[in-house]
């Protein structure tokens, strides 16, 4: 029995080599379709590919914004492998961002706001409030069998309107007629890890520290807890967690819970982060969204999460760069979106793509081996 | 010359599994060809091939002689290969006619023409005495006359030879008897039936010429009059086989589960037990008999807690049970054997040993405060892998990629790996092989021989005799007849009952209520 762990390791491996080697695949794929657009549409297809691909490390500013987007996408991206680990197509991150980010706003701007205990508040309100939002999905498809992702979709127009609407009509702001309210105060900022002395620009702060704490909580509460390995088996296979006895609805509900408290620090990290610093009217962009491929690509596996994440991260800074500097519109990005998504969740395999360039030899060589056999 | 031959067929599915491997099969025209073998043995893939499901790595198909070679089932169809598979491919809301011709419909200009249709249908049924009316929708019909459907699509397609997998698992044994007449009918008007079969009687009560597989490769061909049930068991699984259990003397005074008046409504309203009352002891199989579909697997699926019921009471290990919860009646001792593993008893996708753990994810020795004790669970696993021989890699293997036997055995292994008080077991062996068989058998006797009230619900009534000391048998919800189990209960006394030919009195099924 001694050598069942090293078999077992060298499985596991194989299965991480082949997923890796499918994302890559993917985004290999995507990229060279998305050249050939390129090279269709741009008058300068060199120059345009050329700043998708290389733009965002190209300056210290502009790697902090690719970073500040990777840790945007992680807790997206986890928010997501969180309900779709549990087979809950819950759609309700975006929701849960701009309510978590709503009660970070009303906290901060009390008094409150301009001690010490700005930015925990901040944050413990904003995830109290995406847990809230995330619950209701939940609690409306147990009690009342509503279809989670038609609630958790129709719940994100309700709180970006509010959010538009209590901006416009009751926040505090600066001047009449702008669509931000005041900026928060230093205190309720989270602090930039890494401060240039000559050019104090990088957007880089605390948030990316919450997304890897966050990237090591949503792991340890899947793989450790009793919880999460309920939450799995129910996403496995429902009928058989009920038939051990484990109460599926609860872990149902708890899992859409926990994932809008994520939601919410999402919040909170996008207003209480250097980018922003107030809360502004669709401040949040549709990165919330972007989750579910960083999440689908990833394969709902916490730790694979910051690392898709980071690739996707940087073409998603490459593209707005390539955006600004060139005639290709950053929408392109969307092409390589779409392509990965669909190689990836259709488990399309390496295999399959050389089986396609070598099928006319295999073809010859078939027939040639049969008629080998029957003499 | 042979109709259709197959030689040398290799098949090697992607990841390295060896189905077949130099498989040889000669089928004359006008025969009723078995092909018997474990789970596993390449019985399905080596149809899989002849139909041009799957394309073979190596080796030649000849039919009438020529080299043929299917790329998909179209062309096997259009060859005259026809294939009725164990799950049904019908369309449950369209009519029989509708669904015998969906494909190849008659038309009358862009109209499908159903007065043509039906008369066709019509004609097919009584050549081939394959009695079924084509007008009601599929749906309603019991699952002999489904198939009959299925034959029918084939035989419509032209059919010269038909592929039967494993045709008889779902039938109750008269039903069985109306197929064997249909099959010699087909043969004695020049088709030709490939019968894909587990139990030996059937295969040799039906067919002229057995091939025999073992591990991928053909072991045999032999001819029917030649062999006996013994020879073909051993030539299946490569040794003797004993195919009966010995079962110690128990005492069987104390009752551990007593049933009363349970009603159950399934989702469409309709009852689906009606009122029923049975008691099981400790050291005692009961076995409930019932063509499928007659309230078995409800019973069973109420005791356990996994199905609402409309009235009655649940008493298990002297406590009222009707209120608790799957959890709590487990902690009473209950443990369960589900009818389907992949759909409910495992996850596939989990590992060996979640899947080990999962009823018990309230007990300290594997969760402390919440976290999982990760080294207990994988001793547990590795514990009972080597008790249950599980054919695994390790414990950290999915369960999905385990074969049918050995899927089974992680689930005998997690509800028996405690001695339980009350045991319910729906179709331990469907689809496994006899070898596994045998060893799952031997465990479920084994937990009765130790004191566990054995509750057993399956298809085969061969299984249902050698394990059982009490059956009962239901039809329509109810029981009908009571029987203790003697050398002298024949599956044909049951048959009568379970299809609701004749009923015992209270006062015949009084002592084997008990």
């Amino acid at each position: 029995m001694s050598n069942i762990p090293a078999i077992d390791r060298s499985s596991r491996w194989k299965t991480v080599r082949r997923e890796v080697g499918r994302a890559v695949g993917a985004l290999v794929i995507a990229l060279v379709v998305t050249f050939v657009i390129v090279l269709f549409t741009s008058k300068a297809p060199f120059d345009a590919f050329g700043q998708l691909l290389t733009a965002p490390a190209s300056k210290p500013r502009t790697i902090g914004l690719w970073l500040d987007d990777v840790a945007k996408l992680t807790v997206t991206g986890l928010a997501f492998s969180l309900v779709f680990q549990a087979r809950q197509f819950a759609m309700g991150v975006q929701g849960q961002v701009y309510i978590g980010a709503l009660a970070a706003t009303y906290v901060v701007l009390t008094p409150l706001g301009a001690t010490w205990a700005g930015i925990p508040l901040g944050i413990a309100a904003a995830m109290l409030a995406g847990a809230i939002y995330g619950f209701l999905p939940g609690i409306a498809k147990a009690k009342l069998g509503a279809n989670e992702i038609v609630s958790s979709l129709m719940l994100n127009y309700i709180a970006i309107e509010a959010c538009n609407f209590l901006v416009r009509v009751s926040l505090p702001k600066p001047q009449a007629g702008v669509l931000t309210t005041n900026e928060f105060p230093d205190t309720a900022v989270y602090p930039q890890l890494i401060k240039f002395d000559f050019l104090n620009i990088t957007r880089l702060d605390l948030g990316l520290v919450f997304a890897l704490v966050a990237v090591l909580v949503v792991w340890f509460a899947l793989y450790r807890t009793s919880w999460g390995l309920k939450l799995r088996l129910v996403g496995h296979n429902a009928r058989f967690a009920e038939y051990a006895g484990i109460k599926s609805t609860f872990i149902m509900v708890s899992a859409m819970t926990a994932s809008g408290a994520l939601g919410g620090l999402l919040g909170s990290m996008f207003v209480q982060g250097q980018g922003y610093g107030k809360l502004t009217v669709l401040f949040e962009g549709g990165l919330a969204f972007e989750g579910i491929l960083v999440a689908i690509v990833a394969r709902s596996r916490p730790l694979a999460v910051p690392i898709v994440a980071l690739f996707y991260g940087y073409l998603r800074q490459g593209a707005q760069l390539m955006n600004i500097r060139t005639d290709v519109p950053a929408e392109v990005i969307g092409v390589v979106t779409a392509i990965i998504i669909l190689l990836v969740s259709s488990s399309f395999s390496l295999n399959f793509v050389t089986r396609l360039f070598r099928r006319n030899p295999a073809a010859v060589a078939a027939p040639a081996t049969a008629g080998g056999a029957t003499k | 010359m042979a109709l259709l031959e197959a030689s040398g067929i290799g098949k090697v599915y992607p990841g390295g599994v060896v189905a077949n491997d130099g498989v040889n099969l000669v089928i004359e025209p006008g025969e009723v060809h078995a092909v018997v073998g474990e789970n596993g043995a390449g019985k399905s893939t080596l149809m899989k091939i002849l139909f041009g499901i799957e394309q073979p790595n190596a080796g030649t198909l000849t039919l009438d002689g020529r080299p043929v070679s299917f790329a998909n089932p179209r062309e096997a169809i259009d060859a005259g290969i026809g294939m009725v598979f164990q799950h049904f491919s019908l369309v449950p809301s369209f009519s029989v006619y509708e669904n015998v011709v969906l494909g190849s419909e008659p038309r009358a200009g862009i109209r499908l023409d159903r007065d043509k249709a039906i008369a066709e249908v019509r004609a097919l049924s009584d050549k081939f005495r394959l009695k079924v009316d084509p007008l009601p929708p599929v749906r309603t019909l019991p699952v002999g006359q489904q198939q009959r459907v299925e034959i029918l699509k084939a035989l419509y397609r032209n059919a010269r030879i038909l592929i039967l997998d494993e045709p008889t698992a779902v039938l109750a044994p008269q039903e069985v008897q109306e197929l064997f007449v249909a099959i010699r009918s087909l043969v004695a008007q020049g088709k030709t039936v490939i019968f894909i079969a587990h139990k030996l009687p059937e295969v040799l009560e039906i067919s002229n010429t057995i091939t025999v597989m073992r591990q991928g490769k053909t072991v045999g061909q032999v001819k029917t009059r030649e062999v006996t049930e013994k020879s073909l068991a051993a030539m299946m699984v490569g040794r003797e086989v004993a195919l009966r259990v010995e079962r110690k003397p128990t005492d069987q005074t104390q009752r551990v589960a007593a049933v009363s008046g349970l009603r159950v409504v399934n989702a469409l309203g309709t009852e689906v037990v009606a009122g029923l009352d049975l008691n099981v002891h400790s050291g005692e199989v009961v076995g409930l008999v019932g063509v499928e579909g007659n309230g078995q697997a409800e019973t069973l699926e109420a005791i356990a807690g996994l199905r609402s019921i409309v009235a009655g009471t649940i008493t298990i290990a002297n406590e009222n049970a009707t209120p608790m919860s799957v959890l709590e009646r487990r902690g009473l001792g209950l443990a369960s054997i589900p009818e389907d593993r992949i759909a409910q008893g495992l996850s596939t996708g989990s590992t060996v040993a979640e899947n080990l753990v999962a009823t018990r994810l309230n007990d300290k020795r594997y969760v402390r405060n919440g976290l999982l004790d990760l080294k207990a669970i994988r001793a547990n696993a590795v514990r009972l892998i080597e008790q249950f021989s599980i054919r695994v890699g390790g414990p950290n293997y999915t369960v999905g990629t385990l074969s049918g036997g050995n899927m089974q055995k992680v689930v005998v292994a997690r509800e028996l790996s405690e001695q339980p008080k009350l045991l319910l077991v729906n179709q331990p062996t469907r689809g496994v092989d006899l070898g596994a068989t045998q060893f799952i058998w031997r465990t479920i006797t084994d937990a009765r021989d130790a004191g566990a009230a054995v509750l057993l619900s399956s298809a085969d009534l061969g299984e249902l005799l050698a394990l059982s000391d009490r059956l009962l048998v239901l039809y329509r919800g109810k029981i009908v007849a009571a029987f203790i189990n003697t050398p002298d209960l024949t599956p044909e006394t049951l048959g009568t009952y379970m299809l609701g030919l004749s009923t015992q009195t209270a006062d015949e099924m009084k002592a084997a209520l008990k």
